[in-house]
């Protein structure tokens, strides 16, 4: 019963937090100086009747929103705009209808670009965390359990060190050795790749996402690291870890049985909430490696200044990272006894 | 906390602040990671202050640059190359700096002015405000912040000032939660409610009370922002977000990545900025982490790390006595921190415990009851360590086993009742799984499919219905919990049970229960029983033998009989007197002033001496021996000589 109201609010909550990205979205590339039709637009050869035409054909010649007469919003008001022709409901209609808008710059449906990176950086982020999680958690365990040797001082040095790293450089260090040791340098797959047998097919993607993937597990990495230290330290001082010891259970058994699961809860929430941060990685990552996938989707158009491009790939990226978030938020709930019941 | 009216003086107050400085730097300077950090930082800063006089040349002497400059490497005349523009790198780094260091200070400046009214605010006010604030945070919280700043600077110009605008105005969330948290835990402070009871201002409250408490975690989290945003510039920047004109290093990265560096092989004008902004966030990190550990100091210790490995003495090995089925011998322990001398917790304690036997451990806390207890299972935390002494048990010395024999004999044929069964138990384990696991642990070749019922058999055994036996311990109620316990500790039928104060979390009812129900187990079962316990009630009524202890030796040590009726120590005549005896109803009841001797100043003479309403001169120079009287009774006081 408990459980189910939990859920239902926090569901509703990321669904708020949605909408408010939404409006967000639509807003910020309407109120913030750089115009769109003028940036998107700004070839001044140029005349202005085929200035009007593009206007016309990406819906920049409506209103923005009507005339805020009253708080219903689909009333008609004395500016006498249907408000559902104003920009901002076409937008929201279009959004219903999975339609992002069109590339200013190739002149393709914004949904269908996203649709085909998205999975790209789904790869990438997946195999990435799984990666950095893996290692962190082991070096976090490693470094709590033998607390206050070298082996604690090394990692935690590491850690810190990792931490410390901009992503897109260590991504440039990495390529640069790459580079000299026979490491594709850009791109997903090696061209006319696709004729060739699935696994081989399979092969070279291996060999491209190495280094993206390696570049992503080594900076957050050492995150996990420092805090499955920290939570599994917290752990190993309570009392219920004496008892174990008291009850003749050998330290692989007390790790095992009483520390690991009540340490890697609170790293459920940590995840989550990292990944905001993630998509930031990601990012830089995929600009480094010209990685096909949203981030360097996103780094191309900021500098061909293709804003219907960067709007679909920020509300897409933003409402990915609040659903993920909420997956990880129940999961926690599941996992944790103590929740369940209370 | 300072709660005493002080002299509010403007030079007062000047050198208060000093004071606490000075303070702060005294414990700060022992922290090497955070001084290694402060280091780092102060040379940046430096290069940053004193740029034009390091620089070997101007900012923008691209004048004379011709193809030839173009990504030259490392030389004598440029000491780290030149890059795409055919500019001296390591002038272009030190400029660098400046810029990098502008935008990671002023934005962080807005984020923590922000962060810290939301926080504040939101933790003073409460209710309505903290509702609409925390809410607000936690949008903020899970938008993806690069995006949003990518976004953002590319519909506005992309200028020093909007950048320092956009990773400001987006950066705060993280200290509003660390803010808010902070001032609801000083909030409550006796202080401040006191400030409230006399009707100061709130706005006097917040600035002298609150915010001089909330400051340190926010300069802590201030470090941490500051280390953020210049991460967050350099990616901005490289991602070709940045102002043209302002070369930062994450610019310059961006035009070496962008103009043909990689393929040139110029590696020196991508390694050197990137050195720079790791260098500066690593300062910063361990400034933050330093920062962390002096104001917030913890323990770094748990129960899995080896701990002292006990001094071995064979010399004066005793065999041990017949009928003996425990017997501990000159037992001593003392607590060993670096830096400081050695605390002796416990000294030279010797007893034995026989079959079916109920000995009583008395005292009051402090005494080194259960530092004894943990040390029998060489169960002692990382810092406490055998130093002379033997356990014999089954014929084997406990001190001097191995780990893995050790862990045989651990609750197979000695468990342990812990004090406050609530934390003693795991969390997020059933109950019926942590007994279970002790019986496949202890006896192998017990029968899978008799497990269940050999588990509901102990939980019902200690009054806890079979169908409670998977809920988890937070569904049990404290009594239940402590129940839980002794069927754990019944499980591999151990021969000896150490009860280590099992009821003092508990209700008078409760605790009446369990103790009933221990001394009938132990009829029962045939348990020996080391009975940890404040209370002499119990002890009189259950136990068979009592060993008092005070200040970490023996006081006395004597059969229930004698303890009650002729107590030959002070200490135990005193706790006695304490404790309401219903035979003599117009008794009155008196305690003994002061407490035990705290570990590290011990007195040179009799431990109790300091509280003895019979002392006298020699008691504070000469440790008293442990005389025996008849009976196996055993007194620790100079005061028996002449009995004997």
């Amino acid at each position: 019963m408990n459980r189910t109201r939990a859920f239902l609010k926090k569901t509703a909550w990321s669904l708020f937090t949605i909408i408010f990205v939404i409006i967000l979205n639509f807003f910020l590339f309407r109120v913030l100086p750089g115009d769109p039709a003028r940036a998107g637009i700004r070839d001044p050869r140029l005349k202005k009747e085929a200035i009007e035409m593009l206007r016309v054909r990406f819906g920049l010649d409506k209103p923005v929103i009507n005339c805020f007469e009253s708080l219903n919003p689909i009333e008609v008001g004395s500016c006498a705009i249907n408000p559902l022709d104003t920009q901002f409901f076409i937008y929201v209609r279009n959004l219903m209808q999975g339609e992002l808008g069109i590339s200013y710059h190739t002149n393709r449906p914004v949904a269908d670009i996203l649709a085909e990176r998205l999975w790209n950086t789904v790869l990438l982020i997946g195999a990435g965390q799984i990666l950095s999680i893996v290692f962190g958690v082991v070096f976090g365990i490693f470094a709590a359990w033998k607390a206050r040797t070298s082996v604690d001082y090394a990692a935690v040095t590491t850690s810190l060190i990792a931490w410390s790293l901009p992503t897109f450089w260590l991504g440039i260090i990495l390529l640069f050795w790459g580079s000299t040791h026979g490491f594709p340098l850009a791109g997903k797959a090696t061209p006319g790749m696709s004729s060739m047998p699935l696994l081989q097919q399979w092969g070279d993607i291996a060999r491209h996402m190495f280094l993206p993937t390696l570049t992503y597990t080594i900076v957050y990495m050492g995150e996990y690291t420092l805090i499955m230290r920290s939570s599994l330290m917290d752990v190993l001082s309570e009392d219920y870890i004496l008892t174990a010891k008291a009850k003749g259970l050998s330290t692989f058994q007390i790790l095992k049985d009483h520390a690991l699961k009540n340490a890697m809860l609170p790293l459920v929430t940590v995840i989550a909430i990292n990944l905001g941060f993630t998509v930031a990685g990601a990012i830089q990552i995929e600009a480094v490696f010209s990685w096909p996938g949203l981030g360097s989707a996103i780094y191309e158009a900021v500098v061909r200044r293709d804003f219907p491009i960067l709007q679909g790939a920020f509300l897409l990226i933003a409402v990915a990272v609040i659903l993920a978030n909420l997956i990880a938020d129940l999961t926690y709930n599941f996992l944790d006894p103590r929740v369940q019941t209370e | 906390m300072q709660t005493t009216l002080s002299p509010s003086t403007p030079q007062a107050k000047t050198a208060k602040t000093a004071s606490r400085l000075q303070g702060f730097w005294h414990v700060f300077r022992k922290n090497r990671t955070g001084l290694i950090g402060l280091g780092m930082l102060a040379t940046i800063l430096f290069t940053a202050i004193f740029a034009p006089v390091i620089a070997p040349y101007d900012s923008s002497s691209t004048s004379s640059a011709g193809i030839s400059d173009i990504y030259n490497p490392p030389s004598a005349e440029h000491w780290l190359g030149t890059d795409d523009a055919g500019q001296d790198v390591f002038s272009n780094f030190i400029f660098g700096a400046r810029v990098s260091l502008t935008v990671g200070f002023f934005a962080a400046f807005i984020s923590i002015i922000i962060g810290g009214v939301f926080g504040l605010v939101a933790g003073f006010f409460g209710g309505r405000w903290e509702n609409f604030l925390m809410r607000f945070t936690d949008i903020f919280l899970v938008i993806p912040d690069l995006p949003l700043m990518v976004v953002i600077v590319a519909l506005t110009k992309p200028s020093l000032l909007n950048i320092i605008f956009v990773i400001g105005l987006l950066g705060w969330t993280t200290t509003a939660r660390v803010v808010r948290s902070q001032t609801l835990a000083v909030k409550s402070k006796k202080f401040v409610l006191r400030a409230r009871a006399i009707g100061a201002g709130k706005g006097h409250i917040v600035t002298r009370h609150i915010l001089p408490l909330v400051m340190p975690i926010l300069v802590v989290q201030a470090v941490l922002v500051v280390s953020l945003a210049i991460l967050n510039e350099s990616a901005l920047s490289f991602l070709g977000l940045g102002d043209p004109t302002a070369l930062s290093w994450g610019q310059m990265l961006n035009y070496a990545f962008g103009r043909g560096a990689m393929s040139t092989g110029a590696w020196w004008a991508l390694v050197v900025p990137g050195f720079g902004i790791v260098w500066v966030v690593l300062g910063l990190t361990l400034l933050g982490q330093g920062l962390e550990k002096v104001l917030n100091p913890r323990l770094e210790t748990h129960h899995l790390m080896p701990g002292r490995s006990p001094v071995q003495n064979e010399a004066d090995l005793d065999v041990p006595g017949k009928g003996a089925l425990l017997e501990v011998q000159n037992l001593s322990i003392n607590y060993v921190n670096d830096g400081q001398p050695p605390a002796r917790a416990v000294e030279n304690i010797s007893f034995t415990l026989k079959e079916g036997e109920l000995v009583g451990l008395v005292g009051e806390s402090g005494c080194g009851k259960t530092t004894l207890m943990l040390a029998l299972l060489r169960l002692l935390p990382a810092a406490g360590q055998i130093v002379n002494g033997n356990v014999f048990f089954g014929g084997k010395d406990l001190v001097s086993l191995s780990d893995d024999e050790l862990n045989d004999i651990r609750w197979s044929g000695i468990s342990i009742i812990f004090q406050g069964a609530m934390n003693a138990l795991n969390p997020v384990r059933p109950v019926d799984e942590q007994i279970s696991e002790v019986i496949i642990k202890h006896l192998p070749s017990f029968p899978k499919e008799r497990m269940q019922g050999r588990v509901i058999e102990l939980l019902e055994l200690v009054g806890i219905a079979a169908d409670h036996k998977d809920h988890y311990p937070h569904q049990y109620s404290g009594g239940m919990r402590q129940r839980a316990m002794i069927a754990m500790a019944l499980a591999c039928n151990p021969q000896v049970v150490i009860a280590d104060e099992p009821t003092t979390a508990l209700d008078v009812m409760i605790q009446a229960q369990i103790l009933e129900l221990l001394d009938s187990l132990r009829k029962k079962l045939g348990l020996a029983v080391i009975f940890v316990t404040h209370d002499l009630g119990v002890v009189a009524e259950m136990c068979d033998r009592v060993l008092v202890m005070y200040g970490g030796v023996i006081a006395e040590y004597a059969s229930v009989d004698v303890i009650y009726n002729d107590p030959k120590h002070p200490y135990t005549q005193e706790l006695l007197k304490a404790f309401p005896d219903l035979t003599k109803p117009k008794k009155k009841l008196s305690s003994i002033p002061g407490y035990p001797p705290r570990l590290e100043a011990l007195p040179a003479g009799c431990r109790f001496a300091p509280r003895c309403p019979s002392v006298f001169d020699r008691c504070h120079t000469e440790q008293p021996a442990l005389h025996i009287l008849a009976d196996e009774h055993k007194v620790s006081c100079h005061l028996v000589e002449a009995l004997k």
